[in-house]
């Protein structure tokens, strides 16, 4: 089925006047598709899945969850998490206390990388870890912390190329067991998270469209990766504003490897690679 | 005439499009967009190795980035690469589409959508059935649709399916592109 822009901009429409969600600065070209894709899986045409939406709360939030579902992996771009490992996390070595924001977690891949990698560089007692993504099917994924493992067989190269090389000393090998971290189990196909990980985040749900800070925190270091490609220009600007409010001085905003921050927003951050210093 | 190229390849593809971009001059009027599947675990040197003899640009875009004539745009590995209307750079990690990703389908079917008639669609060498529907599309919107001759194809599933779903405008060798892409203005 092929929709028109009229058609995605009814359901956009109808959304924000019977929820709280707005899509109205989502991207057209992902959000058509995802909304084709629940037509699709449903069963219905469009006005069938607007009267449903309008009669069920429950099939609204199903809906909303359809959409904004992302995926992530264990230590997605290696290269971006040696940067993290040899140029920024050290930087907050002397410090107190080390607030990190996972903004649009997802599944939480990241949010266990980040610990692991916390961990290894005796870093994580300190850290707060703060998770937050729009789905609470996605954040209930997070708070298991399981995942498939033949699917995922390359979260293990991943974790080999952060945590056990070093890209600048190839005679360097740390072998540290995965079971430090997590338990496969290859009867139930499962990469299964450690409790001491898994207590540690505060999760909670938050939509980056409402542009407010649920923490009452400043932070260190906030990670938000692959997450504003889904939305138009004016949206990003508006994310990356609420960043800027809340990281500290010289804290960190750490993007996907193919986000790019652009406008005057940029003048107020140092980039090198994916990572943004605040000025 | 034609505003855009969208080239999709697959298992041996590699040293066709690494002849197609060496070909093209450093002024070819046009952009050129490149959805390729590789290895899992070749992310990255891939555009490197792709620029090394090309006289015209290769890059990785990023998100929103606006197509330029002139320069090749490979879709980035492990994201789906996105036309939108206004000739800018969608990129997103939705689920793979027929276990690829980036799928050849959308980027040419949302290619085809910017570009209408004014895009020339290419597939190449590969092991699946990915762009098939896509250079449906493209020719459907008025695109004009080439297949490599699956004759000279190191692996010919996705020739010989794209073949089988559309009427093609051209069976061309390497050679026949390289000659079809020069002579455009």
């Amino acid at each position: 089925m092929i929709l028109s822009d009229q058609e995605v901009q009814f359901f956009v429409t109808t959304i924000k006047n019977a929820s709280q969600y707005d899509f109205s600065e989502y991207s057209e070209k992902s959000l058509k598709r995802r909304l084709q894709k629940i037509l699709l899986d449903t069963n219905l045409d469009l006005l069938g899945l607007i009267n449903k939406i309008k009669t069920s709360k429950d099939f609204l939030e199903q809906t909303v969850k359809d959409i904004t579902v992302n995926t992530t992996e264990l230590f997605r771009d290696p290269q971006i998490w040696q940067t993290l490992k040899y140029r920024i996390l050290p930087k907050f070595s002397e410090n107190k206390n080390i607030n990190i924001w996972h903004a649009g977690c997802s599944t939480g891949q990241e949010v266990y990388s980040m610990m692991i990698l916390l961990n290894e560089l005796d870093l994580l007692d300190k850290a707060k870890i703060f998770a937050s993504d729009i789905n609470t099917d996605a954040l209930d994924a997070a708070k298991k912390g399981v995942y498939k493992y033949r699917f995922n067989i390359g979260y293990l190269d991943n974790f080999d190329k952060v945590i056990k090389e070093n890209p600048f000393n190839y005679d360097e090998y740390n072998d540290v067991p995965y079971s430090k971290y997590f338990k496969i189990d290859k009867v139930s196909d499962s990469i299964l998270m450690n409790d001491f990980l898994k207590k540690k985040p505060i999760f909670r749900q938050h939509d980056l469209v409402k542009g407010e800070n649920l923490y009452f925190a400043k932070f260190d270091l906030i990670l938000c990766r692959n997450v504003i490609i889904y939305f138009k220009y004016s949206l990003q600007n508006k994310v990356f504003k609420l960043f800027h409010d809340h990281l500290y001085t010289n804290g960190y905003l750490v993007l996907g490897m193919h986000e790019t921050m652009l406008g005057e927003i940029a003048s107020r951050f140092d980039k090198k690679g994916q990572a943004y210093r605040k000025k | 005439m034609y505003k855009a190229v969208v080239i999709g390849g697959s298992a041996g593809s590699f040293q066709v499009i690494t002849r197609i971009l060496n070909s093209l001059p450093k002024n070819f009027p046009l952009p050129v967009l490149l959805s390729l599947h590789r290895l899992k675990h070749v992310r990255s040197g891939f555009v490197e190795a792709l620029s090394i003899k090309s006289a015209i640009e290769v890059v990785e875009p990023s998100d929103k980035d606006t197509i330029k004539p002139g320069k090749a745009y490979l879709a980035p590995s492990n994201y789906h690469m996105y036309i939108e209307l206004n000739k800018k750079i969608a990129l997103s990690t939705e689920e793979p589409v027929n276990h690829s990703r980036p799928s050849i389908d959308l980027t040419f079917e949302t290619a085809a959508q910017a570009y209408r008639d004014k895009i020339v669609g290419i597939i190449l060498s590969g092991a699946n059935r990915d762009g098939a529907y896509g250079l449906q599309k493209l020719k459907q919107l008025g695109g004009l649709a080439i297949v490599q001759d699956p004759n000279e194809c190191q692996v010919k599933t996705m020739t010989e399916a794209s073949l089988k779903m559309t009427q093609v405008d051209h069976i061309f060798t390497t050679q026949q592109i390289i000659n079809f892409l020069q002579s455009l203005k």
